[in-house]
């Protein structure tokens, strides 16, 4: 009875006009991102994030959280018709999703992508309600030494899946924590290398990192090259699957979404993950693995709806435990601080039109997203056709006064420039990205959390191991550590990230 | 030897040594009450053993010869140095010209630079990009875009 109660406030608040436009907006420009290769949803969302100053912050909230699962949504268009991934999310639907489109099946692959991800997302928005207030009870009782412990834990699962090198991983994640530090101490408010420079008082800003690193690098990346995209000249028709089409995918939709959601909660985890790994099981579990990239639907629908049931997995650490597991929530934990709002488990107590007005917003986003993404295809197909020369200079304008508008300050764009220079030098040295950023947001919580454990236990470290989460969250991170030095582990994790590399 | 990670290792391992530095500049505390550059030290430690890590495992690899070179042969460098001087120089005149005119004539260029487009294309191009743009952050949403010397904008 609760819960229908909270669920009712949080519709109350959904269908307030203004965030109804912030979800449309937060959508669209979702799907637009999805749709265009070259910027994802943490590019698009540091984009959007001067539009929510004026906003609310359900509002604001409301739209970020659509541009991330509209992302999701748009990601598999170009992915079908064009063979190239919008968005990582999105790569395993290249595999079946464009076979379809070669044999003429464009519109069912497109309608069964679209219905897959509504499924998923609303299955996922349903374990998100049931899940998160438990969880949220059961964090009150977690100290520093359990934050200090989880977030650890968090960036861990993060190095071990990245793609390449481990070492290499580990390090983006510490210089993140560096730069995270940078500015005043938060304990006694000395500044710390800030080398005389009063802009960095304050540190150094989320968003500059973000488009530096995610958009300006990329841009660089992208004129060096010459990117075709041949759209697969095709008549769609027909976006309803078949009846054939959906019992074939009733348990590819099943498995993708439990999948997903509970991937999608593990810190570091997240769409990408889940996309590959509920391919992979549903080609194990077939009775005809051989169809799988040659245009089994399937193989659209299971990692579908793996990338959109994780994204609602991917909010319960962040709203239960105030800690972000992905990037994307990083850039979310970043909106909820500057509207004043402390994610975690009492934010559901404190702000509950926040909290139940952003689930019931993402029932009200996945119906939009239906209708934006079914009957408008023709209007993505268009977007598709814009030639990156036009593309670029726009997405540069874009960054430029997303960054200035965030703080007024030029320092802020100098900033964005030389991290897109250090992004293209990491893309080019094989160094990932998204350690460096987790890390950058979870290295002031981690210090401050460190050293309130220190200051209890006097200065003892088994405080750490002689309590049983923070022990079992610290184990857990040690083995994964050094589970590379396993014969049989460091081959499976080399496995998988070859598998998402190629 | 696999000559870039030799090269990025090095750059890490001087970085993690300078934090180390900064760290201990800033006093570590103790066990009880750690200060403020208690976590750089540990943190810059770490980053040096990992590249330290990195730089041996780089060097015992072998066949990797002429890697740097491949590495960067296909870049077009006039393309991105083109781009990033304009960034640069459009961040120092933003202030000073205003948003307009300073933003206008860096949409002309990358139109023009990178893979050139008729002229038409990249004046009209432009100005409606930061004719919108304007419409939208400085009179819809509020952002405080600079005017310039000239009040424009």
């Amino acid at each position: 009875m609760d819960l229908l109660n909270y669920l009712s406030i949080g519709f109350f608040v959904a269908l307030q006009p203004d965030n109804l436009f912030y979800c449309f907006v937060g959508v669209f420009v979702g799907t637009l991102i999805g749709v265009l290769p070259g910027i994802g949803p943490v590019g698009a969302m540091s984009l959007l994030f001067p539009m929510t100053f004026k906003a609310t912050p359900e509002a604001a909230v409301i739209m970020l959280a659509g541009i991330y699962y509209g992302a999701m949504y748009g990601g598999s268009t170009t992915s079908i018709l064009v063979n190239i991934p919008g968005e990582a999310a999105s790569v395993v639907t290249c595999l079946d999703g464009y076979q379809m489109a070669r044999q003429g099946r464009a519109g069912p692959a497109l309608g069964m992508a679209a219905f897959g991800s509504f499924i998923a997302g609303t299955l996922s928005i349903v374990g998100l309600m049931l899940l998160a207030p438990p969880l949220s009870q059961f964090a009150l009782k977690f100290g520093p030494p359990e934050y200090f412990t989880l977030m650890v834990l968090g960036l861990t699962i993060l190095i071990y899946l990245a793609h390449g090198s481990m070492p290499k991983a580990l390090l983006m994640a510490a210089f993140g924590i560096v730069l995270g530090l940078i500015g005043l101490d938060s304990i006694n408010a000395r500044p710390r290398f800030t080398f005389g420079w009063m802009e960095l008082i304050d540190g150094v800003g989320l968003v500059p990192i973000v488009m530096g690193l995610f958009g300006v690098s990329e841009v660089l990346l992208n004129i060096e090259q010459v990117i075709r995209r041949e759209i697969f000249e095709t008549k769609i028709k027909g976006l309803l699957p078949s009846a054939k089409d959906w019992m074939d995918s009733k348990g590819a939709l099943a498995r993708g979404s439990l999948l997903g959601f509970f991937l999608g909660i593990l810190p570091g985890g997240g769409a990408v993950i889940s996309s590959f790994i509920s391919y992979a099981v549903e080609k194990r579990v077939s009775k005809h693995p051989e169809r799988f990239g040659k245009g089994a639907i399937e193989g659209v629908a299971a990692p579908e709806a793996a990338n959109n049931a994780a994204t609602g997995g991917a909010f319960i650490p962040l709203m239960t435990l105030g800690i972000p597991p992905n990037v994307v929530m990083a850039m979310l934990l970043g909106a909820f601080m500057i509207h004043g709002v402390q994610p975690g488990p009492l934010m559901m107590k404190q702000n509950p039109g926040l909290f139940w007005g952003v689930i019931a917003s993402m029932y009200i986003g996945n119906i939009m997203l239906l209708i934006l993404n079914l009957p408008l295809i023709g209007m993505w197909v268009q977007v598709l056709k814009v030639p990156y020369k036009i593309l670029f200079p726009l997405i540069l304008l874009f960054c430029l006064i997303g960054v200035y508008s965030v703080s007024n300050a030029v320092f802020d764009i100098y900033i964005m420039i030389i991290f897109g220079i250090v992004g293209y030098l990491m893309k080019k040295f094989e160094y990932e990205g998204a350690p460096l950023v987790l890390a950058f947001v979870l290295g002031p919580l981690m210090e401050n959390n460190l050293r309130k454990s220190l200051i209890m236990s006097q200065g003892d470290f088994s405080i750490f191991f002689s309590r049983p989460l923070s022990a079992a969250s610290l184990i857990l991170a040690l083995f994964l550590l050094v589970s590379p030095l396993i014969p049989w582990m460091g081959r499976k994790r080399q496995e998988i990230a070859k598998k998402e590399v190629s | 030897m696999k000559s870039k990670d030799i090269v990025s290792s090095l750059f890490w391992m001087a970085l993690g040594v300078g934090v180390c530095y900064g760290g201990v500049d800033l006093e570590l505390g103790t066990l009880h009450d750690p200060g403020s550059g208690f976590m750089f030290f540990w943190v810059g430690a770490i980053m040096s053993g990992l590249s330290l890590f990195i730089f041996i495992r780089a060097m015992r690899d072998k066949g990797k010869a002429g890697e740097m070179k491949i590495l960067w042969s296909q870049v077009k460098w006039k393309k991105n140095i083109y781009v990033l001087a304009a960034l640069f120089l459009y961040a120092y005149a933003f202030s000073h010209l205003g948003f307009i005119l300073s933003t206008v004539p860096l949409l002309i260029f990358l139109f023009k630079a990178v893979e050139p487009q008729r002229w038409s294309v990249a004046i009209l191009g432009a100005i409606l990009s930061v004719l919108t743009s304007y419409a939208v952050f400085q009179l819809w949403l509020g952002a405080q875009l600079p005017r310039g010397f000239l009040g424009i904008g």
